[in-house]
């Protein structure tokens, strides 16, 4: 495990930053949503920290709820397989009003089977929250209804999304120098 | 007002009170575990996740985290003394790790010591407990609690990750509810 500060590339989002846009987020849901009750779905692991914080930044009733999941056979990078429901949620989602959060979505693959199947239990709504989307790795057209931050096509960690399991605690978002990264981890 | 207010007896732990000891708790961690590179911080779900991501925040020895879901067979939940059935088990191979299982609260006890027999059975090196609340009037097994955040009287508690029939996990307070009161506004 190496000091971060020896391959940071550098902060994207910082500490004031995130927690400015997370109050912001959980406002605007609280208003969307005004009299009505939400179940706050986590996907595990990188979401729990933007989770903890933005269903305390929520001001309606709600309950929490976790789901882990994994993508048949393919590695981290390439997502593009079906899901693996590793721990399904507890609660059951006919005709409540469902929102899902995740840090990061990227090819949008994970997600779209994630909402597929998620439908077909027919919940009231079912709407998206994601903290950093990374747009430029679309591969597919999938729902994401609120959005913390676009951030560019590089490798991040910080506020929940670890690097090699390390690193989820950091408060900021920050962008890997894969070069010294690389070198370091041989 | 918000509707919590209704019922709500006393405000056991406020939100400064609770910020402050799990800072001091995060520090305690830090000063134990200097010098160990491989400490593994285990959430269990879903009680524990506000807790475990405040403290994580604030522990500053490299850590890993993951999450467990477990549920008790057969037994009512508020009276857990049958076996322990997990529901999601960790990603990682605690072989040989420094462990730290992060619990929102401890009562009975039965729970928490079926997970730590299982847990020991996969030979991590060290393997200790780190609960939020302690209902020690409640306790029927022995424990070892080794960083403890608050000792807490028999009543029912709400808040910072405890529910009230899977609602008010995202206050930033832990409250005891006025069960008569509860129970009229359902």
């Amino acid at each position: 495990m190496q000091d971060y500060t020896e391959f940071i590339d550098q902060i994207i989002v910082d500490e004031a930053g995130l927690g400015e846009r997370v109050a912001d987020l959980g406002a605007q849901i609280s208003r969307d949503d005004a009299g009505e009750e939400l179940l706050v779905v986590c996907l595990l692991r990188g979401g729990i920290t933007f989770v903890a914080d933005l269903s305390r930044r929520i001001s309606l009733p709600h309950a929490l709820d976790c789901m882990s999941l994994s993508s048949y056979g393919v590695g981290r990078f390439t997502s593009s397989g079906n899901v693996r429901v590793n721990l399904d949620l507890m609660t059951n989602i006919e005709g409540r009003n469902v929102l899902l959060v995740e840090d990061i979505v990227d090819s949008g693959r994970t997600l779209a089977h994630v909402l597929d199947m998620l439908r077909t239990r027919e919940p009231k709504s079912l709407r998206v929250c994601v903290l950093l989307d990374k747009k430029e790795r679309r591969e597919v057209d999938v729902q994401v209804d609120y959005i913390g931050f676009d951030v560019p096509d590089k490798y991040v960690f910080g506020y929940g999304i670890d690097i090699n399991e390390h690193h989820r605690n950091l408060p900021f978002i920050a962008t890997v120098n894969l070069s010294k990264y690389t070198a370091l981890s041989e | 007002m918000e509707i919590y207010e209704s019922f709500l007896a006393e405000v056991l732990i406020d939100p400064e009170t609770l910020q402050r000891r799990v800072g001091e708790l995060a520090a305690e961690i830090s000063r134990d575990y200097t010098g160990e590179s491989d400490l593994l911080l285990i959430c269990v779900l879903r009680g524990a996740l506000p807790f475990l991501v405040d403290l994580m925040r604030q522990v500053t020895v490299p850590h890993a985290i993951d999450c467990m879901a477990v549920s008790s067979y057969g037994a009512g939940a508020r009276e857990s003394t049958g076996n322990v059935r997990v529901a999601l088990d960790l990603q990682t191979n605690i072989e040989g790790r420094n462990v730290l299982l992060v619990e929102d609260i401890v009562d009975s006890g039965h729970t928490i010591s079926h997970v730590m027999e299982l847990l020991n059975t996969r030979r991590p090196r060290s393997l200790k407990v780190c609960a939020l609340l302690d209902k020690a009037g409640r306790r029927e097994v022995v424990v070892p609690i080794h960083y403890r955040g608050f000792e807490i009287p028999n009543k029912f508690v709400f808040g910072y990750g405890l529910d009230l029939d899977e609602r008010y996990r995202n206050l930033p307070f832990v409250g005891v509810v006025d069960l008569e009161k509860y129970n009229s506004t359902r």
